[in-house]
């Protein structure tokens, strides 16, 4: 586990040089980083989907980078790109190839649906941070209520 | 006169930087938003997509301005993100005059990039050997990974820069960083052929389009939102691509 953690932080920091994040930012982008990384990888052991823990894990991630870029006000976009990477669904995307080339189109298509939701799990998770911080300053719908 | 037509430019080129680096549009609107209203125009309203920026204001002698940019390349830089922010917050404060302003985001604009390009490359081979290890959890394949990972990256810039398409050159990067795998792994180099492609291709995943499309879509900018969306859609569908026909040929022969 916590050779896990180490590699995760090493991952998240070479991440955020190859999206060319300023150096004295780095470190915190790897911080986030290996705590989604934990989130996502020990939520299973206590029953819940993966797709779930990857859903609380983008959450915390997003959370983190919004509260961080407040703190040292610059782009939150610094922090949420690398500390997202460890999540990213590589290995299912690769056997959902892997399966098609094979002509197993049964266990690609459940592999595929599998990424997609891991994908869009990520995205809720994204989504439901940046609708905490943007409390009374998103953009109105459906019905005028304020006059 | 002079003074619209220069905040004008300078908004408009804090605008350019932030889009071609990669900042999400709402926040390339907002700082172009702020700059002009800082600087006493009225009227203030901008439209930004993926590709294009219109900024359009009038000044306090009633006189209309509207101008359209626009952007063609864009790259993964945030470090310019970063600093053409704390520029336009400065001259949002009133620390900068415009002059200062426009000369410093040229400064920016001309910079070379953050990190060295050998930086970059090495970053991608770390990155991708630590994301195999996350991955399987073999310690055999870390080093593969980082040869793939390394030989990836440097594909890709090595195609962007001679062949000038953008989907096409990651389709054949990540076609050269499989091929490069598979051919590790049959050398008895690695162990897991999954693990080893996997650490190769991780470099190429499109972060920064798939971040800002969820982003952009929250904050209602709809157009915008849509088009990142498909342009990540389509990076992933050609590093797919490359994957699957690496992965053909071998199980033919």
């Amino acid at each position: 586990m916590w050779l896990e953690l180490i590699f995760c932080f090493i991952a998240t920091i070479a991440f955020g040089i190859i999206f060319n994040i300023p150096l004295r930012l780095v470190w915190w982008g790897g911080l986030i980083g290996m705590t989604a990384w934990f989130i996502y990888s020990s939520l299973p052991y206590f029953g819940w989907s993966s797709v779930f823990a990857a859903a609380a894990a983008a959450f915390t991630a997003a959370f983190l980078s919004h509260l961080l870029a407040r703190f040292r006000r610059v782009p939150v976009t610094t922090f949420t790109i690398p500390g997202i990477i460890p999540l990213v669904p590589g290995g299912r995307a690769y056997s959902t190839m892997l399966a098609f080339v094979e002509e197993d189109y049964y266990n690609g298509l459940q592999l595929g649906v599998e990424t997609v939701l891991q994908a869009g799990a990520i995205a809720a998770g994204l989504v439901f941070a940046l609708s905490i911080f943007s409390i009374g300053k998103g953009v109105g719908q459906r019905y005028e209520t304020n006059r | 006169m002079e003074k619209a037509e220069q905040i004008m430019e300078g908004c408009l080129l804090g605008g350019k930087l932030m889009l071609r680096y990669g900042a999400e549009t709402y926040r390339v609107e907002d700082t172009m938003t702020r700059m002009s209203r800082s600087a006493g125009m009225q009227e203030v309203s901008s439209f930004v997509t993926t590709t294009g920026i219109f900024l359009a204001f009038r000044t306090k002698e009633g006189q209309e301005l509207m101008q359209m940019i626009r952007v063609r390349e864009r790259f993964q830089d945030l470090s310019k993100v970063t600093s053409v922010n704390q520029v336009s917050r400065e001259f949002t404060h009133g620390e900068l005059t415009i002059e200062e302003t426009i000369q410093r985001l040229k400064d920016i604009e001309h910079a070379p990039m953050n990190y060295p390009l050998w930086l970059i490359y090495l970053a991608s081979g770390i990155g991708g050997a630590a994301f195999s290890y996350l991955m399987g959890g073999s310690a055999f394949d870390v080093l593969p990974a980082f040869i793939g990972g390394l030989i990836t990256t440097v594909s890709l810039v090595l195609y962007q820069a001679y062949l000038k398409v953008k989907f096409f050159s990651e389709f054949l990067a990540a076609f050269t960083g499989s091929i490069a795998a598979v051919l590790m792994v049959y050398s008895g180099f690695g162990i897991n052929v999954d693990q080893v492609i996997i650490g190769a291709l991780i470099p190429l995943v499109p972060g920064i389009p798939l971040t800002n499309s969820v982003r952009d879509l929250m904050s209602g900018d709809l157009v915008a939102g849509v088009a990142r969306g498909a342009e990540a859609g389509v990076s992933s569908l050609s590093i797919a691509a490359g994957v699957a026909v690496s992965l053909s040929i071998l199980y033919i022969t």
